[in-house]
């Protein structure tokens, strides 16, 4: 073979510029081994290549070095994680911009899940103060009500008690209960009696306090304390010089029973 | 210290062959927007095969060239694929570069071929810049295959007469 016309022939050039094919190649790497001036040749021949494509170099930003050395850095933490690797599927390889596209991409949707639950958590909890706040609501115009109407009731009582022909007659304990008290309100022109139980302790189970009206030494039915809040208004009485209440059965007794005496008072005259 | 892979090596390589690969680069993809890209990818081949380049069989350059020149033309052919698939949208990119650049102004290596014989530019061009092979460039110009072969050697040898 003629190694010099070989040399000369173009095909180490090829196979410096990549293009010459596997038989050329496998053919050099052989000669270059037997013949040091083809190894040479190469060399040269390498040389060349480089002071050519130095001649026709292309400036790079200068930026780009540090964007190049962050993007190693990257893609070294992809390479050397061999923890997840082979659980992945062989994926698409993306170019860099591509990849940080992506990247980006899962971050945002990442982001917007947790954004989600995060506004899904906060819009069931404001749901329930909103339900808790109408029940709240609910229950305060209730109470209102029962407000109103207590106070309609006390404003009626306090018509009555302001009336000037009412006359007050307080019933101090009798004796051995001198701490009860209680008080009869009556209007002479209307007949009303209205009673209110200053200090009476609670009726015993099966027992009710009566009101008795004395008159001309006779007691006279004045009718039953009721569970009424404050002021009750009991039986109409045309004339009395006293009041008093007893504790008898429930539902009243047609006599007073007098050891059971609570409570008594002159009418002022 | 190029296998140790320090930031120190890196800025080695980048000073002494980024400017460089970019000319083989855009020798080839003949768009500076691109060719950025490219140079980032073929960065980050070398880097990650930098373990597997064996000095005896050749220089570090040539190594790296040859890595840039198969990247750029993937790259080519991925990118005539998307272009057959859609129709490109008129940026300024793609409106501006008829008027920047008048025939025979190459970018990058490209130049290099431009005292060629017009016979041999094709060959030169289809076979190293576009990665066709000598097969596939037989028939495409319905060249016989011992003729291509000897053109193209033929080629190859003025140009290394040429470009000293």
């Amino acid at each position: 073979m003629d190694i010099q016309a070989y040399i000369e022939s173009g095909v180490i050039e090829s196979y410096v510029l990549g293009i010459a094919n596997e038989a050329e190649v496998a053919e050099l790497q052989r000669l270059q081994q037997q013949h040091p001036e083809v190894a040479d040749a190469i060399v040269a021949c390498e040389q060349w290549l480089r002071n050519t494509a130095d001649r026709y170099a292309a400036p790079v930003p200068l930026a780009g070095k540090d964007q190049l050395w962050a993007a190693l850095q990257a893609s070294e933490e992809q390479t050397t994680s061999p923890a997840i690797k082979p659980t992945l599927a062989p994926v698409r390889s993306l170019r860099p911009a591509g990849r940080y596209l992506a990247a980006a991409s899962l971050i945002l949707l990442a982001g917007s899940i947790a954004l989600n639950i995060y506004f899904y958590s906060r819009y069931t909890h404001a749901q329930d103060q909103y339900l808790g706040l109408l029940t709240e609501r609910g229950t305060l115009m209730a109470d209102n009500k029962v407000y109103q109407t207590r106070l309609n009731t006390l404003q009626g009582q306090l018509q009555v008690l302001t009336d000037t022909a009412l006359l007050k007659v307080p019933m101090p304990g009798a004796t051995g209960r001198e701490q009860q008290l209680a008080t009869v309100y009556w209007n002479r022109q209307t007949k009303d009696v209205y009673l209110i139980s200053n200090n009476l302790p609670a009726a015993p189970a099966g027992k009710q306090y009566q009101l008795w009206a004395i008159v001309d030494g006779k007691p006279v039915d004045a009718g039953v304390l009721g569970d009424c809040a404050s002021l009750c208004q009991l039986k109409n009485i045309g004339a009395a010089q006293a009041f008093a209440i007893t504790l008898e059965q429930a539902g009243g007794s047609p006599a007073p029973d007098l050891t059971q005496l609570q409570v008594m008072g002159k009418v002022p005259s | 210290m190029l296998k140790q892979r320090t930031q120190q090596a890196f800025s080695y390589l980048y000073d002494n062959y980024a400017a460089t690969l970019n000319g083989v680069i855009l020798g080839i993809i003949q768009d500076p927007e691109v060719s950025g890209d490219v140079l980032q990818e073929v960065f980050v081949k070398v880097w990650r095969q930098i373990g597997t380049y064996d000095p005896s069989k050749g220089r570090l350059f040539t190594w790296m060239f040859n890595i840039a020149r198969t990247t750029s033309i993937d790259m080519l052919r991925s990118r005539e694929w998307k272009n057959s698939q859609r129709n490109h949208s008129l940026d300024d990119a793609h409106t501006d570069l008829p008027e920047k650049r008048g025939i025979g102004e190459e970018m990058g290596l490209r130049k290099m071929i431009s005292g060629l014989r017009e016979e041999h530019k094709v060959l030169v061009e289809l076979n190293y810049f576009e990665g066709y092979t000598q097969e596939e460039i037989s028939g495409m110009l319905n060249i016989p295959l011992g003729t291509v072969k000897t053109r193209m050697r033929a080629a190859i040898v003025q140009l290394r007469k040429q470009v000293q």
